[in-house]
């Protein structure tokens, strides 16, 4: 019998596509909502971030001088800059990630009360992440510019780089927000890998100061490869690994299309157990 | 609470309106016209289990099982919450459910919403579906009542614009003041009832489908809520779960009763619910066959000859076309009942003042209503009864004798015959069908075994009236139209 929910590659995007205006809704909503009743409202997206770059800028040039002994020149606010570009990448992985367990189970009310497209929530969750990202992205910009005078023109490659891993992301929301509702204990994981993430990244120090040994470590982590690119265009001014890019696309949209398919095929139970 | 045009045998949710077309041959399409749900051999089962550990273990070792050739262990215990319904509702049909708490109605109404997945069995709907499932169906309590208006349109698949343009109007109809901005766990249920109902009446649904929902608004909007319903009916299909029978018998145009998962029976929605009273009061006190022993024919004991009835209208002198004259029919002793058995009605009339029993009556004048009864076995405390019902079923008045013989409660042996009477002014009634329902039960209004219930003991009809409005008319003492001067 009965109703499958479409899973392929293209209702991964037409799905999307018909339900925009909803996306569009709910992540401007979602946006809003989290600052809604404090006082500086949605500014705090923009503190939290000019905040975080301060507090790295301090910690790195006065209490913990640093200096990223990687490639090319650096400056004292170049560090935490450097810092800085790594932690937005995580920030947008590892919000969605650890958003996606309970993302269905939050909104009970969209499974058993009304016919709800629930395969948009990850995308609204990717909406806001991809905000916030956004936000600190103009934060770091600035304060480029204002350290050097200059911003490199591949900056404006970043949303390239990005791209694939925002395909990556949403594979991963999909097959945990659909697992989650079913074992109640992924929520709990997906903080530890995350921060495990963290330091399994090129986040406070470039990927060549590694031993060769432990090299291949580096590269299990999915954001290895998008932070040492998005340095490239960001910070360094240089043009990205396009193989290696386009490898990582492909790759993206196969691990985009394994996460939508365990979603839709699994979405029929939801019902029964929330 | 939505969707475009859903098939589940069909694959696509998305954009599947435009290929059904495409596929859909004209023949079919006909079809599709006429039919709004389509439901088949539909079964839902429910798997408990006693830790939330076995779920996991059911779905992966099961399966695991499987492959290696193993028979799978099972870790659930099974609860069929529907089993092979089967039905069809036409367009612009309105169709009630009733069934008792755990019969699976709202689960049945959830799959047609395809908020929740069959087991097996196929579910069409065609038409765009809107549905108040529950209590404050698909808000998001954190979001305001505004945002939840737009959120729930756009679900239900209107444009923005659309949404905007139609703002008003939900709001109005609504009208939950200053509410609609505050966040929707502020509200009450009635509030939130009242928004979510606003919100289905203004998207053009084709299909509306209720789960008891209107029983927390307040009479007022209920009273809002059906006027809606009844233009809605004109053109569109309700689908509707309802405790309250009269709901169902006065909107309905077929009934469906669920039992334990499965359909019990189809049908004239007046009937079902008398069936369905009858069963619930016979479950609750256990069941019990009238007994077939010999019952002491009327005319053994009625001094009056059958049709020998007086005519009031004789008596009235003031006569004009406007007088409210009501035609009485014979008791009819057969009649559909259910009981215990212990006692029968054996017979209903009406009488005049005079005490002669009447033919003919005129709506505003004094009559009698007797029912005699035999008992079958020793009573302690008998209450007989009667109510009064329009053609919809819908009770106008009645009494009984409970409180009248509080504190001499009557005791009765076996094999002995009694009487009640309720002398009473007889309303003006519109033109139309009524009927006397009879009761004969034992013990206290609270608590008491029904020995005989019969739906329609007596008709009558009303063929003209005075009446200007209104279910039953009441005598005005005194109308007075006068200038008044200072």
């Amino acid at each position: 019998m009965i109703r499958r929910y479409p899973a392929s590659i293209l209702s991964l995007f037409s799905s999307f596509w018909a339900h925009r205006q909803l996306v569009w809704q709910l992540t401007k909503r979602d946006v809003i909502g989290r600052y809604r009743g404090s006082l500086l409202g949605i500014a705090w997206s923009f503190f939290n971030p000019i905040l975080m770059l301060g507090v790295y800028t301090f910690v790195f040039s006065v209490v913990f001088p640093s200096r990223w002994t990687g490639e090319g020149q650096s400056s004292k606010v170049d560090f935490a800059i450097i810092l800085f570009s790594g932690m937005i990448v995580h920030g947008l992985f590892s919000e969605c990630v650890n958003r996606a367990p309970g993302l269905v189970l939050a909104n009970t009310n969209y499974v058993k009360r009304v016919v709800f497209p629930l395969e948009i929530l990850p995308w609204v969750a990717m909406g806001s992440a991809l905000f916030h990202a956004m936000v600190s992205l103009i934060v770091l910009v600035s304060a480029f510019f204002l350290s050097n005078r200059y911003v490199p023109w591949t900056a404006l490659l970043f949303p390239l780089i990005i791209a694939p891993l925002v395909l990556v992301t949403m594979g991963l929301a999909w097959f945990l927000a659909a697992t989650g509702v079913f074992v109640r204990d992924i929520g709990q994981t997906t903080a530890v890998i995350t921060s495990v993430l963290l330091f399994l990244s090129p986040v406070f120090f470039p990927s060549s100061n590694l031993p060769q040994k432990y090299k291949v470590l580096m590269w299990i982590s999915p954001l290895t490869f998008i932070i040492e690119q998005g340095r490239n265009v960001l910070i360094w001014g240089a043009l990205p690994d396009w193989s290696g890019w386009t490898i990582y696309c492909v790759v993206s949209v196969l691990v985009a299309w394994l996460g939508f398919w365990w979603f839709q095929r699994t979405r029929r139970g939801f019902a029964d157990v929330v | 609470m939505l969707s475009e045009s859903r098939s589940d045998s069909l694959s696509s949710p998305f954009g599947e309106k435009a290929s059904e077309d495409l596929e859909m041959g004209n023949a079919e399409r006909h079809e599709a016209d006429d039919v709004a749900i389509r439901v088949q051999g539909l079964a839902k089962r429910y798997q408990i289990f006693d830790r939330p550990q076995d779920r996991l273990r059911q779905s992966i070792l099961s399966r695991l099982r499987r492959f290696v050739g193993a028979s799978s262990r099972n870790y659930a215990r099974e609860f069929w919450a529907l089993k092979d319904v089967s039905f069809e509702v036409a367009r612009g049909e309105t169709v009630g459910i009733v069934g008792r708490n755990g019969s699976g109605k709202s689960t049945l109404l959830q799959i047609v919403c395809g908020t929740l997945e069959a087991t097996s069995g196929e579910v069409e709907a065609h038409g765009r579906i809107a549905a108040l499932l529950e209590l404050g169906s698909g808000f998001n309590p954190d979001f305001t009542g505004r945002e939840n208006v737009y959120l729930n349109a756009t679900l239900l698949g209107l444009e923005h614009e659309q949404i905007r343009d139609r703002f008003t109007d939900i709001e109005a109809f609504a009208d939950i003041g200053n509410f609609i901005d505050q966040p929707v766990k502020t509200y009450s249920s009635g509030m939130a009832l009242r928004l979510a109902f606003s919100v289905i009446a203004h998207v053009d649904a084709d299909i509306l489908v209720i789960d008891e929902a209107l029983s927390v608004g307040d009479a007022f909007f209920v009273q809002k809520c059906m006027r809606f319903l009844r233009g809605f009916m004109k053109h569109g299909t309700i689908f509707f779960v309802s405790h309250d029978l009269g709901a169902v018998v006065n909107l309905c145009q077929r009934a469906l009763w669920l039992d334990k998962g499965e359909i019990k029976a189809v049908g004239n929605p007046k009937e079902i619910a008398e069936a369905y009273l009858a069963d619930m009061v016979e479950s609750q006190q256990g069941a019990g066959k009238i007994r077939a022993t010999a019952l002491p024919t009327p005319s053994d004991h009625t001094s009056s000859t059958p049709g020998g009835g007086k005519d009031q209208r004789l008596g009235f002198l003031n006569s004009s076309k406007f007088r409210n004259d009501i035609e009485l029919f014979q008791f009819d002793p057969r009649a559909a009942s259910f009981g215990r058995g212990g006692a029968s009605i054996i017979e209903v009339q009406l009488h005049d003042s005079a005490g002669d029993p009447l033919k003919w009556c005129v709506g505003g004048e004094g009559v009698t209503f007797r029912i005699r009864c035999f008992a079958h076995q020793p009573l302690f405390s008998p209450i007989v009864g009667f109510w009064v019902k329009d053609r919809l079923g819908q009770a106008l008045f009645g009494d009984n004798t409970y409180l009248s013989h509080l504190g001499s409660p009557l005791q009765l042996e076996s094999g002995q015959l009694f009487e009640a009477t309720f002398a009473f002014h007889m309303p003006i009634l519109p033109v139309g069908d009524y009927c006397f329902g009879v009761a004969i039960a034992e013990g206290t209004q609270r608590e008491h075994v029904q020995h005989q219930w019969i739906h329609d003991a007596l008709f009558f009809k009303s063929y003209s009236t005075s009446l200007s409005t209104g279910l039953v008319g009441i005598p005005i003492d005194r109308i007075e139209l006068r200038v008044l001067r200072d």
